[in-house]
């Protein structure tokens, strides 16, 4: 009998030709998130199989196997060889104390097996039944099922325990994107998000020292490392913006404050993704959170890129965002009180409705080439691996 | 550097590290162990604590050392609660670790009274008044605010309890003016005094709480009952010592006429347009500026850049929370936000001060021009 995990994936089924290199992929992300544990990673039909670690680190492995994209469950199984004497008892060592019902699943993918995985069941069941006389057996709702996958290798798994996964696609297997981090509660949510439709990104952050701290800078540093367990290396690229607020501040309009920042944001973050060969960029807005996410805000920010803009958390509430937060980690991290790039020269009232036409009007007043020109000169790259 | 946040933390006397090795490296034996050795450490021990006690001016009491100030504040307060319908009183302008305690005893179910602050910045003693009573199970009010710097008179606070509720214990939150303000205790009915090590120059992690009666106080946990059972754990001998070492090497009525000379030349430095000057004409050390259009934190991080370091008390999360002393006190939101705190220690130079404020002031144009 062998201790070993077996892995479930998901989607990966759907993806017909492709399925070979999403698993190939996925198996990557896994050695990679194991990287310094000792182990055997292999592929039985629609499992993975991952053997040979030590016993006393499994809980570590499986802490670790929650957060890669790709799997939806961690079991953690007794590998036997096929027979009907090893499978009996294999299943009569399963401590089943204080438990009250139970029931019994089998899966025979190997045909040649003598008994159908109906009557397995049936069997199985009467003789657990036959040593604990208190037991009952529960088709619905059962505290503990027993299930018993016989596979075609000539080995038997058995488990009674699923670990829940993270889900998704593996990451990498939709391309790679840049991801505006801000340093608040949504945006490393919207990364997570989209990593887990297998989208690696790289992160851009812009400070305004000394009107934001170097805490808020180190707050998103912090950030990346949270969300990289989940989403593998980010390269984050910190941005100094300070230059361009002070040249809006004196030549705009206050209420359009905003909205012209962050038209200026994306033309750089489009910048970075041509020199960097991204794909897409990723921001953390809901409609209608504040007045530069509204329907009309996004759309004059949207208008000066031509790159997809994904934005995950469209149509959350705060409520669920915060919530995904937490369950990532990056929550507590989140609601530092810093003060960020964004609420410095914050206009009293930021416009609800912008229009393109009065943003292009306004934007003649400044150099917005020479202007994105330089903040990129001084752009300092952070390589973040916490994966 | 030029260090003007000394209300946050001060720098270490350099006769503390070496008290620090000596409680360390030599005489580093355990107090309540039996050996010889042993009691001579904890011959050190109450000697430190009669030194204190007589530097306070207190004639009776003790004092029993914690790992912080905000563990001696707890200590003080949750110690002193007791069951049935007593009453508990604190001033508003309490620092977080006596306001955020008084706020869980008001979660807890217990009878609370937040008396507001004058514009002075010190506890209105005439709403004190109302709500002392013979109920009146504890008085909690800080002796310097580490806001404002205002300072609250103990003598008279003392005099509303003696009439209103000679019962009640009156415990003050010392640590802005342990050492700092000249007084003494013997001339107060001050029954619990907290006071900490690291704003006196002496190291961080030590604190101390000063108790008149010993008797009136509960233990927060439990232990092995060192400290009259009050603080259990083994004392941190050294840097008890480095808080006794830190105290001897202070004069007080010296420092308070430099830091007094100290704060008036800053003062009349930074005679600029914008620079709005909140001195509540209480401790020497503490002075709140407004920078007005320009929020405080800018001011910070610009200043650290010039190598002058100033601080933002509670204002740091201005942004969430709101500074609630300076709300109490009637300042705008704007204000709030423009606001800086200066604390000054008594070894800087007249020509560091005059060098700070000249930064300040450019630093101030510079900023102004830049965001107006």
């Amino acid at each position: 009998m062998n201790k070993v995990l077996l892995l479930k994936f998901g989607e990966l089924f759907l993806k017909g030709r492709n399925r070979h290199d999403f698993i190939k992929l996925l198996k990557t992300n896994i050695l990679k998130k194991l990287h310094g544990y000792e182990c055997r990673l292999e592929e039985t039909q629609g499992r993975l199989v991952l053997s040979g670690y030590q016993e006393q680190k499994e809980d570590e492995i499986i802490y670790k196997l929650q957060q890669v994209f790709g799997l939806i469950a961690v079991m953690d199984a007794k590998e036997i060889d096929t027979s009907m004497q090893s499978i009996e008892s294999e299943v009569l060592n399963i401590d089943l104390g204080g438990v009250k019902t139970f029931k019994v699943s089998t899966k025979r993918a190997d045909k040649t097996f003598s008994m159908t995985s109906m009557d397995m069941d049936k069997h199985l069941g009467e003789i657990v039944l036959d040593k604990f006389s208190n037991l009952k057996v529960d088709l619905y709702e059962p505290e503990v099922t027993i299930y018993v996958e016989i596979r075609n290798n000539g080995k038997t798994y058995i488990y009674n325990r699923l670990h829940k996964c993270a889900g998704g696609l593996p990451l990498g297997s939709a391309g790679k994107g840049l991801l505006l981090l801000s340093g608040g509660i949504d945006s490393p949510v919207a990364g997570y998000l989209m990593a887990k439709r297998g989208l690696e990104f790289e992160a851009e952050h812009f400070h305004s020292y000394p009107y934001t701290s170097i805490q808020a800078k180190e707050k998103v540093i912090e950030l990346a490392k949270e969300i990289s367990a989940y989403c593998g290396k980010i390269k984050l690229h910190v941005v100094s913006f300070t230059e361009i607020q002070e040249q809006i501040h004196r030549c705009c309009d206050s209420e359009y404050m905003i909205t012209i920042m962050r038209r200026i944001m994306m033309r750089i973050a489009e910048k970075i993704c041509e020199k960097n060969d991204l794909g897409a960029i990723i921001t953390g807005e809901s409609l209608g959170q504040v007045a530069s996410q509204t329907m009309q805000s996004m759309n004059v920010t949207n208008s000066v890129v031509t790159l997809p803009v994904f934005r995950p958390l469209i149509a959350f509430d705060k409520e669920d965002i915060m919530d995904i937060a937490r369950k990532i980690g990056t929550y507590e991290t989140s609601i530092l009180p810093y003060e960020d790039c964004c609420t410095v020269f914050l206009p009293k009232n930021p416009v609800i409705r912008p229009t393109i036409k009065r943003a292009q009007e306004l934007e003649k007043n400044l150099d917005i080439d020479m202007l994105v020109r330089q903040a990129l000169n001084d752009e300092e790259v952070i390589e973040i691996n916490n994966y | 550097m030029i260090y003007l946040d000394n209300a946050a933390t001060t720098k270490m006397f350099d006769e503390c590290v070496q008290t620090f090795r000596t409680y360390s490296c030599d005489k580093f034996f355990n107090p309540s162990a039996l050996s010889i050795a042993s009691m001579e450490v904890t011959k050190n021990i109450l000697g430190t604590s009669k030194f204190l006690l007589e530097k306070l001016g207190a004639n009776v009491g003790d004092i029993i050392y914690t790992g912080c100030a905000t563990e001696s504040n707890n200590l003080a307060i949750k110690g002193s609660v007791r069951n049935g319908v007593w009453e508990y009183v604190f001033s508003s302008g309490e620092h977080p670790s006596v306001y955020n305690v008084a706020k869980k005893l008001e979660q807890d179910g217990c009878v609370v009274h937040f008396v507001p602050l004058k514009n002075d910045g010190t506890c209105d003693l005439d709403e004190l008044k109302k709500v002392l009573n013979e109920k009146t199970r504890l008085i909690s009010i800080m002796h310097v605010s580490n806001e404002t710097g205002a300072l609250n008179d103990l003598v008279e606070i003392s005099k509303l309890k003696q009439k209103f509720c000679p019962k009640a214990i009156l415990h003050v939150d010392g640590v802005q003016a342990f050492m700092k303000i000249p007084f003494k205790l013997s001339q107060t009915s001050v029954d619990l005094y907290s006071f900490s090590a690291h704003k006196i120059h002496g190291p961080k992690g030590v604190a101390g709480l000063y108790v008149k009666n010993k008797g009136a106080l509960k233990e927060l946990f439990q232990g092995g009952g060192q400290q009259f059972n009050l603080r259990s754990g083994t004392e941190n001998v050294a840097g008890i010592m480095q808080l006794k070492t830190a105290v001897e090497l202070i004069d007080v009525e010296k420092n308070y006429e430099k830091v007094m000379h100290l704060k008036n030349l800053f003062k009349d430095a930074l005679n600029v347009d914008g620079i709005v000057i909140n001195d509540f004409g209480g401790s020497p050390y503490i002075l709140n500026l407004m920078f007005l259009g320009v929020k405080g934190e800018t001011m910070l991080h610009a200043l650290e850049e010039k190598g002058v370091i100033v601080g933002l008390g509670s204002a740091c999360s201005a942004k969430k929370a709101g500074n609630r002393i300076l709300q109490e006190l009637g300042f705008s939101k704007d204000e709030i936000i423009s606001s800086v705190r200066i604390s000054f220690n008594a070894y800087m130079t007249e020509s560091e001060i005059l060098d700070a404020a000249k930064i300040i002031c450019e630093v101030y144009a510079d900023i102004k021009r830049r965001v107006q």
